[in-house]
C-alpha cells in the first residue's frame, strides 16, 4: 500500500496547493498556471478513462474540449456577458459532444482499435477545419474574445471592508479575479471527484475488465459496445465541461487554445508521464507538464546565466532550446518510470 | 424424460472449404452431465464456440428453452443463462481474484451499470463473490492479481467465474488441461458438486478417460466434425467404432 499512499498524498498535496493558489502565488502568471493545471487535470483524467481504464485510443479528445469552449464562447459573443449564455453555451457544447460521441461510438467502437483511432483523428480534423472556416461564428483562426459574467471582472468587489473598499485577506484582494479562479477550481475539483467515483464503482470494474479481456467481459454477460460507448460519452461530456470552464476563464477561445492537435499531444504526454489507469496519475502528469511548459524556459535562462563562463553549456541551455530539453526530460521519465510516475511508484511501492 | 434445456439442430460451420462441425443435432437435459470426447481437431471447441456465441454457425440453430440463440451475441447468451469456461485460461489478469468473481456476479445482478457508489459498498455483491471464493477454496488469494496465481488456481478461478454467473447451462472446456494430478481433483470435485443441482445442464469437454468415467451421465463423440456416437458412457466407450477412432485403427 505504500506506493498508493505516496501517489495519493502527492496528488492531494497538488490539489491543496491549487486550493490555496491565489494566496500562495500572487503573480498573475502563476494564477494562470494554477487554473490551467486544474483544467488539464480534468481533461487528462477524462482521457485516462478512455485510454487507461477501458483501453480505447481516441485522438478526438481536444475536439470535445473545443466543443465546450466554443459553445460558451459563441454564446457569450452573441448574447453578451451573463450567466445565461454560460449555461446555454456549456449545455449546447456538451450536447453536441455527446451526440457526436454516441455517433462515433456506435458506428466505430466495433472496429479494431487502430481503425477507431483513425476515425477519431478524422473527426477531429474535420471539426478543426470547420471551426476555422466558419469565421463569422467562430472567429476563424483568430478565435474570439468576449466578456464573461460581471462577477469575474477584476473590478468586482467580492467582499468589502468598512470603508467600502475591496477587502483583502492575507494580502489578497477579494475581487472578480479570485471569483474566476475559484469558479475554475470548484468545477475542476467536482469533475475530478466524480470521475474518481466512477472509476471506483462497479462500472469502473467493468471498464477495467474490458481493457483486460474484452472477449471474456462479453462472455460473462457485458455488452461491451454499450459500455464503451457509455464511457466514451462520459469522457466527451467531461472534456466539454472542462472546455467550457476554460473558455470562461480565458475570455478568449480560438483554435490554439481549444482545438489544436498540440493540445491532444499534450494530453497524451500528460497521461503517459502521470501513468495510465490511475486518476491520481492525471494530477501528477498534468501538473508536471504545465509547469514545464511555463517555467522550463525561465529555469534555463537562469542556468544559462549561471554557466555563462563555461564554453558550450550556455549555448545548450539557451532558453530557445527549451523544447529540446522537454524532450530529453520526457525520454528520461519514460525510461525510469515505464508505467508513468504514479503507475511505477504504485507498482514498486506496493511490492516492497 | 425432462424437456431438453439446450438443443442444436444441424449445427454446421465451414471455414473456407473445411467443414469443422457438420450437422450436429443434439439435445441436452437438466440434471445431465454430458461429456464431449473426440480426438484433437474433432470440432469440440468449435461446437462450444457456436453454443456460447464466439462463432456464428454457417447453418443450423441453437436454442435454449425454446429461445433461438443462433444469432445472439455472447453477452446476450450469457444473460440467457449460458455460461462458458475456456480451455486456455481466460481471466482478467491484472484484476484481483475477488474483482474477477465480482464482475461475474454483478453481470448477473445488472449492477455493472451502477457508476457512482464505490464498488466496495455493494456488500451484497462482495458477499456473493466470497461464497464462490470459498467454494473454490481461493479465499487466501482473494486480493492477488489473477495473473500471479499458479496455473491450478487460475483454472479454479475460471470455474469460480462460471459458477458466479449462475448459469443454467455450464460449459467446461477441458477444465483440467495442463493441471498436475494433485490439483485436478479439486476442479473435478467442484464440477461433481454442481451435479447435485437437478436444474443444471452440464457440458464438459474432456480427454482424461478416468474423469470421463467418473462424471459422465452421457457421452457424445465427435470425429471430423460429425456426431459419431451418443449415449450411455459404458456403451459408447466399449463400442468398436469409438475404440477405432481413439486408437486410430480405423484409419
Amino acid at each position: 500500500m505504500r506506493g498508493t499512499l505516496t501517489v495519493k498524498g502527492a496528488a492531494l498535496l497538488i490539489w491543496a496547493l491549487l486550493l490555496f493558489a491565489p494566496f500562495l502565488f500572487q503573480d498573475v502568471r502563476q494564477i494562470e498556471v494554477a487554473a490551467r493545471i486544474a483544467i488539464f487535470i480534468v481533461l487528462v483524467a477524462s482521457y485516462d478513462l478512455l485510454i487507461g481504464y477501458t483501453g480505447i485510443v481516441s485522438f478526438a479528445h481536444t475536439m470535445f474540449f473545443g466543443m465546450g469552449a466554443y459553445g460558451v464562447a459563441i454564446a457569450l459573443k452573441q448574447m453578451g456577458p451573463g450567466w445565461t449564455p454560460v449555461l446555454l453555451g456549456s449545455a449546447a457544447g456538451v450536447a453536441v459532444a455527446l451526440v457526436l460521441a454516441v455517433g462515433i461510438g456506435l458506428l466505430s467502437l466495433r472496429v479494431k482499435a487502430i481503425f477507431f483511432a483513425m476515425i477519431t483523428l478524422a473527426a477531429a480534423s474535420v471539426v478543426l477545419v470547420l471551426a476555422t472556416q466558419f469565421s463569422q461564428f467562430t472567429g476563424g483562426d483568430d478565435g474570439m474574445t468576449y466578456r464573461t459574467p460581471d462577477l469575474f471582472k477584476p473590478a468586482t468587489k467580492l467582499l468589502v471592508d468598512a470603508e467600502g473598499k475591496v477587502l483583502s485577506i492575507a494580502g489578497v484582494k477579494m475581487n472578480g479575479k479570485i471569483a474566476a479562479y475559484y469558479f475554475v477550481f470548484v468545477i475542476s475539483a467536482v469533475l475530478f471527484w466524480a470521475m474518481l467515483r466512477i472509476t471506483g464503482s462497479p462500472l469502473g470494474t467493468v471498464l477495467k475488465a474490458i481493457r483486460e479481456n474484452e472477449a471474456r467481459a462479453e462472455g460473462i454477460g457485458y455488452r461491451v459496445v454499450a459500455y464503451r460507448t457509455a464511457v466514451f460519452c462520459i469522457a466527451a461530456g467531461t472534456a466539454a465541461l472542462a472546455g467550457a470552464t476554460y473558455a470562461v476563464w480565458l475570455k478568449y477561445t480560438g483554435p490554439q487554445t481549444a482545438l489544436s492537435f498540440s493540445i491532444m499531444i499534450d494530453i497524451l504526454l500528460m497521461v503517459v508521464i502521470g501513468g495510465m489507469g490511475t486518476m491520481w496519475g492525471a494530477v501528477i502528469g498534468a501538473t508536471l507538464m504545465v509547469l514545464a511548459q511555463y517555467y522550463l524556459r525561465d529555469l534555463m535562462e537562469v542556468a544559462a546565466g549561471a554557466t555563462a563562463n563555461i564554453p558550450l553549456l550556455p549555448e545548450l541551455l539557451n532558453p530557445e532550446r527549451w523544447l529540446l530539453w522537454l524532450g530529453v526530460i520526457f525520454i528520461l521519465l519514460v525510461y525510469f518510470f515505464p508505467s508513468g510516475i504514479a503507475g511505477t511508484i504504485i507498482q514498486k511501492g506496493d511490492k516492497a | 424424460m425432462t424437456h431438453p434445456s439446450l438443443s442444436t439442430r444441424d449445427l454446421t460451420i465451414r471455414f473456407g472449404g473445411h467443414v469443422a462441425v457438420n450437422k450436429v443435432t443434439c439435445d441436452f437435459r437438466p440434471g445431465e452431465l454430458t461429456v464431449i470426447v473426440g480426438p484433437n481437431g474433432a470440432g469440440k471447441t468449435t461446437f462450444f464456440n457456436m453454443i456460447s456465441g464466439q462463432l456464428l454457425p454457417s447453418e443450423g440453430t441453437v436454442t435454449k428453452d425454446g429461445v433461438d440463440l443462433t444469432r445472439l451475441s455472447p453477452s446476450t447468451r450469457a444473460r440467457h443463462g449460458v455460461g462458458r469456461a475456456f480451455q486456455l485460461t481466460n481471466l482478467f489478469p491484472r484484476l484481483s481474484v475477488l474483482e474477477n468473481i465480482r464482475l461475474a456476479v454483478q453481470a448477473q445482478t445488472g449492477d455493472g451499470r451502477r457508476f457512482f457508489r464505490p464498488a466496495a459498498r455493494f456488500t451484497d455483491l462482495t458477499a456473493r463473490a466470497e461464497r464462490y471464493l470459498e467454494a473454490t477454496r481461493l479465499e487466501k488469494v482473494a486480493h492477488l492479481p489473477a495473473a500471479t496465481l499458479p496455473h491450478g488456481d487460475q483454472r479454479k478461478l475460471e470455474v469460480a467465474l462460471l459458477m458466479a454467473m449462475e448459469p443454467d447451462i455450464y460449459m467446461f472446456d477441458e477444465p483440467t488441461a495442463g493441471m498436475s494430478l494433485d490439483h485436478a481433483p479439486d476442479v473435478l470435485d467442484l464440477i461433481a458438486e454442481l451435479k447435485h443441482d437437478p436444474s443444471k445442464t452440464i457440458l464438459l469437454v474432456e480427454h482424461k478417460m478416468d474423469v470421463v468415467r467418473k462424471l459422465a451421465d452421457r457421452i457424445i463423440v465427435l470425429h471430423n466434425g460429425e456426431l459419431l456416437a451418443d449415449g450411455d458412457p459404458d456403451e459408447v466407450m466399449s463400442s468398436q467404432l469409438v475404440r477405432d477412432v481413439y486408437l486410430g485403427t480405423a484409419a
